[in-house]
């Protein structure tokens, strides 16, 4: 049900970042986005100032889950790596853990076979670390009543016909 | 689900517009990103087919600013109305943490209606939802249309739970934010009350910045979690690619747990297929250097077993960037080389 809430620490978003910047370094891509599979983005890194990413996420997240879809018809339970090809820049997706995926953005500058390669290498160390926010989150915390009174007013101040 | 980020300090809820086929959930999306303060909204994005009908999903980001130190962010998606892209519709249900069912109120469209909400409750139920848990608001739209059903019996046919309703007519407005509203509120309340009352004092002392023992907590358990995890990770690759004489000593730090062993796991080539021998290849192509890449005897396994470790001291020597690749790679590719060229111009 709902109670399955992702919340995630400084901590882990820190050492998330650390594991993608030197992946970012060591392929020489132009940025990686961790997106979680609802449409959220977790973090980024790398040149993404340009990028719309809370629309990228929603919309990569969309595009995994419909070829999650897609493997289920051909009787896979998932395709775990999703590449899309352009004229200047491409897309790697590769799936980390059971919840997020890791999108990497390059261009001619590296190839397709380092991505993949440190892609599947990070990926790896990313799914520790997704192990240690679920099962941490059995201590739940939410939001506080607070939040939800505070929320409302900015509600009548945003929404005006 | 609520998705809460402490390091990027944004609370993310997700709010699916439902409904039957030309009811008009686009229409509440494109209301709201044109009625509301552009610092608030993102860009609406639209995936439609060239009529302008919904092929996958629209997707509204809005942001409804700070709140106890924390982004309040909202993403709206609407689902494809028409029953022919029920599989689209299904994966934009996943994670929802709202629902506006927007309802058709002309009379020839209560069928379909009621179609799509048992189609909502089916679809639900595949992802293990209970409509019952979740917030639900009904939008009964096109109330500005003549010879509307009256609403006592849009609410007689449709609403048997009892979830809160509005009239609405979404291409003027009426009704749209009357509605955003009351979904927003409903899914911080769930939110709230997802929460046990146990962790009350730890729940607020998560929501205010960041507080130092709030952040010590996760540290222990971080530090505790990969011992446990990687030894029995490492036994149980071990034995499913077949290189079962390696002794458990091998792989004491968990180093012999290479990327490609973990994934062949999964995958099964055809037995006695090329791919199969070329996996067999690859497998000790990656742990060793060319010298044994031949048959897997018990003499090559021994020299596997050593060069395992030597990888492991390698690995521990320059542990700076993803040392388990570029150096193997190196020394294979400089291996072949020779080889071919002494064979090429018969160098002995």
């Amino acid at each position: 049900m709902t109670d399955d809430s992702l919340i995630i620490y400084e901590e882990q978003i820190n050492k998330i970042d650390t594991l993608l910047s030197k992946m970012l370094k060591g392929c020489e891509a132009k940025c990686a986005l961790l997106v979680d599979k609802d449409g959220h983005l977790i973090t980024r890194q790398g040149f993404t100032h340009s990028l719309d990413t809370t629309a990228l996420a929603a919309l990569l997240a969309g595009s995994f889950a419909s070829t999650k879809e897609i493997a289920r018809l051909v009787g896979e339970p998932e395709f775990s790596v999703l590449f899309h090809q352009g004229k200047k820049d491409h897309i790697h997706m590769s799936i980390v853990g059971d919840r997020s995926i890791l999108v990497v953005l390059f261009d001619d500058r590296t190839t397709i076979g380092m991505v993949r390669l440190y892609a599947k290498e990070t990926s790896l160390e990313l799914a520790k670390v997704f192990e240690e926010i679920t099962g941490k989150s059995g201590a739940k915390t939410g939001l506080s009543s607070e939040f939800a009174d505070k929320a409302q007013e900015k509600l009548d101040d945003i929404f005006q016909d | 689900m609520v998705s809460i980020n402490y390091s990027l300090r944004e609370v993310c809820c997700k709010i699916v517009y439902y409904g039957p086929g030309l009811s008009g959930k686009t229409t509440n999306l494109q209301y709201v990103h044109s009625k509301v303060p552009s610092d608030t909204r993102g860009r609406l994005v639209s995936l439609a087919t060239e009529a302008d009908r919904t092929l996958y999903f629209d997707f509204l980001p809005i942001n409804i600013g700070t709140i106890n130190g924390f982004q309040a962010k909202f993403q709206l998606y609407t689902v494809p109305g028409q029953v022919y892209y029920n599989a689209t519709r299904k994966l934009v249900l996943r994670g929802v943490d709202g629902i506006v069912f927007v309802a058709d109120s002309q009379p020839d469209k209560v069928d379909e209606n009621l179609e799509s909400l048992a189609n909502l409750v089916e679809n639900l139920s595949e992802y293990g939802y209970d409509i019952n848990e979740l917030p639900v608001v009904i939008q009964y739209n096109k109330r500005d249309l003549p010879a509307v059903l009256p609403v006592e019996e849009l609410q007689l046919k449709l609403n048997e739970k009892g979830w809160p309703y509005f009239e609405a007519s979404a291409t003027v407005g009426n009704g749209v934010f009357d509605t955003l509203k009351l979904i927003i509120k409903l899914v911080l309340e769930k939110a709230k009350s997802t929460s046990s009352p146990k962790i009350a004092p730890t729940q607020k002392a998560a929501v205010t910045p960041a507080p130092p023992e709030m952040e010590r907590v996760p540290v222990e358990q971080v530090d505790a979690a990969p011992v446990s995890q990687t030894s029995p990770e490492s036994s149980a690759t071990a034995g499913s690619v077949s290189v079962q004489a390696a002794p458990p000593t091998s792989q004491p730090d968990g180093a012999g747990v290479h990327p490609e062993t973990e994934e062949d796991s999964a995958y099964r080539p055809y037995p006695g297929s090329v791919e199969e021998k070329s996996r067999q290849k690859r497998i000790s192509q990656a742990s060793f250097p060319a010298a044994t890449r031949g048959e897997l005897d018990a003499e090559s396994l021994e020299k596997n077993i050593v060069s395992d470790e030597d990888s492991a001291a390698r690995k521990s020597r320059d542990a700076t960037v993803l040392p388990q690749m570029a150096p193997s790679l190196r020394r294979r590719g400089l291996g072949k080389k020779r080889g071919f060229f002494k064979r090429l111009f018969g160098v002995k």
